[in-house]
């Protein structure tokens, strides 16, 4: 296809191509305007090659400034302060914050709790969620729960907290309820499934916000990958339903979903407004540890904030590395 | 008959916080081992526009911050993203944008707070607007990552070999199409910041009292029914825009 170019600045711009691309474009030999441009010679390559730079590179330094700049400024700044090179009380370089954190057990407890609240939030809701969409695929592609499982999500973390306190606390409507049925006789009788030792309330509130998300990402993925056809194929091959649903649809939504289900695991780890509220001083997660630290009147335990920041994040920028680098290969093979 | 008696409890089960928030939000007295409160009241909720509350105040600050976030985000996440999908290190990019996220806001907070003291932005909601837009602009770039494909790059090759300069294909035909994606975007930013918590608390220093830090300090103070009312206040907007059209509340972009 050959047509006419008619405005100044595209004028400009194709002669810019063809002078650096050498594609099939003339022009007039005197003013540089052109006559004609073959669209088909033009491929992505030479559209990116037309695109004016200084817009590139503004919208990229944007991104650095906002997404990148802040996170490496943040770590240099707390790796610093932890290392005694700045901030109040400095004395040079020192180790003796990452010493204390490093070799407190309490540290390393905090981590192990915030992974395991993390792995059986994950664990549940994942399970859920594939149970109840290899089950009934459609019941969430169409009718009412379609709409209703998105409610959930317009629930934020400290007010799902507030809710499962409510629920769960023993003053909570559990609580009241199993007293009028008879089955205790006061509030000191019911368990402590809130700031209790095992985290049951945390993994609760997050086991309520992650379950619908799943079901959801479940659900479109089993849309948007045909696995009813597929389903449909293992049936008549002779797989039973369950078989079908179990060997043939959920691992297929697994390894779809698996860069979803880590990020989502990272998320959790380092969640704050439900440990804030639901877990306990003895065994804390890692956020609430951080920020306790940080707002202590003692300034000595700032720098061990900054210890158990910088940690953290190393620790969870090499689990995603390493985790969804596992899933690539998983997608590979 | 029986599957349907299933769905309608599973839909109940879905329903039940904002019940049970609503009924406590109208509710005062509450002693063990009562199943519901005493006495039912909108007293309440007139208390929103009480002055020494300020729960309107606050419900005003969230929206206006959300807002004034999810708008210049939106549409500088919109052209930021387009420059990143089409560049050749574009995965590499888009690792970068997650890492906010896996970092958990609190903590980049954290590490942050001190260059938000220094450059006097503690306290104020202009800090606690600079600090969302750490963690809402990231996610606008990655959710617009997907929109720009080559069908999008045709559409920009056809304008611009037709004589079209680049602000005509924004305008007439990049922006059009992405419509229902802007809308979308604009959303879920709005919502990011609509629940920021953690964050919120660590720049703003417990000054810029939004929603979600009243929530806390009604749960702090025990006072469940104002807590629970400002639960109310907080999950209304997304419902109401839940319920108006769910497509343009958590849809993916296509």
């Amino acid at each position: 296809m050959v047509v006419k170019s008619r405005s100044q600045a595209a004028h400009q711009r194709l002669c810019i191509s063809e002078r650096a691309l050498g594609h099939n474009v003339t022009f007039h030999p005197a003013t540089c305007d052109v006559l004609t441009f073959d669209v088909s010679t033009c491929d992505v390559q030479t559209f990116r090659a037309m695109k004016p730079h200084y817009a590139k590179y503004l919208a990229l330094g944007l991104f650095l400034a906002l997404a990148v700049l802040p996170l490496l400024a943040g770590l240099g700044y707390v790796l610093a302060y932890s290392l005694g090179l700045v901030g109040f009380r400095s004395a040079g370089l020192t180790l003796v914050h990452w010493e204390a954190v490093l070799g407190s057990t309490f540290f390393w407890r905090t981590l192990a709790f915030s992974a395991y609240v993390a792995v059986m939030t994950i664990g549940l809701a994942v399970g859920a969620a594939l149970w109840m969409v290899v089950t009934r695929p459609q019941a969430f592609l169409q009718g009412s729960l379609s709409l209703f499982i998105y409610f959930p999500l317009s629930i934020p973390a400290i007010v799902m907290a507030f809710f499962v306190f409510q629920m769960l606390s023993g003053g909570g409507l559990l609580s009241r309820i199993g007293y009028q049925l008879g089955l205790m006789e006061g509030l000191e009788q019911f368990p402590g499934l809130v700031n209790d030792t095992w985290g049951i309330g945390i993994i609760t509130a997050h086991f309520l916000m992650a379950a619908p998300f799943f079901v959801i990402l479940f659900a479109n993925l089993y849309d948007n990958e045909k696995l009813a056809a597929l389903v449909q194929l293992a049936r008549t091959l002779g797989a039973n339903p369950r078989q079908a649903a179990w060997r043939v649809a959920a691992p297929v939504l697994l390894q779809r979903a698996f860069a979803a289900i880590v990020l989502y695991g990272l998320f959790v780890m380092g969640a704050y407004e439900a440990p804030l509220l639901l877990g306990s001083q003895s065994q804390q997660m890692v956020s609430v540890l951080t920020i306790q630290k940080l707002q202590r009147f003692n300034l000595a335990d700032i720098p061990q904030a900054y210890v158990i920041s910088v940690a953290y994040a190393v620790l969870v920028l090499t689990l995603a590395v390493w985790l969804l680098g596992r899933g690539k290969r998983g997608d590979a093979r | 008959m029986a599957n349907r008696l299933i769905k309608y409890f599973f839909i109940g089960l879905l329903l039940f916080p904002f019940a049970f928030l609503l009924l406590l939000s109208l509710g005062r007295g509450w002693a063990y081992p009562d199943v519901l409160p005493q006495h039912w009241t909108v007293e309440n909720w007139r208390f929103i526009w009480g002055i020494q509350a300020g729960l309107g105040r606050s419900a005003l600050l969230s929206l206006s911050i959300s807002l004034g976030i999810a708008g210049p985000v939106t549409l500088a996440s919109f052209v930021v993203s387009k420059f990143i999908a089409y560049d050749r290190h574009r995965r590499r990019w888009l690792v970068l944008a997650y890492l906010p996220y896996v970092f958990a806001p609190v903590i980049l907070a954290a590490c942050l707070q001190g260059f938000f003291l220094r450059a006097e932005l503690s306290g104020k909601v202009w800090g606690v607007m600079v600090a969302q837009l750490f963690i809402t602009f990231p996610y606008g770039v990655i959710f617009f990552s997907g929109f720009w494909n080559e069908h999008m790059l045709a559409m920009e090759q056809l304008v611009a070999t037709l004589g079209g300069t680049v602000r005509q294909a924004y305008a007439r035909v990049l922006i059009p199409i992405a419509r229902g994606a802007l809308m979308t975007c604009f959303f879920q930013v709005f919502l990011i910041s609509w629940f920021e918590y953690g964050l919120t608390t660590l720049i703003g220093v417990g000054k810029v009292q939004t929603l979600t830090l009243k929530v806390f300090q009604y749960v702090t103070e025990a006072n469940i029914f104002y807590a629970a009312l400002a639960s109310c206040l907080l999950v209304m907007p997304p419902v109401v825009l839940l319920w108006l059209n769910k497509k343009y509340v958590f849809s993916r972009v296509g």
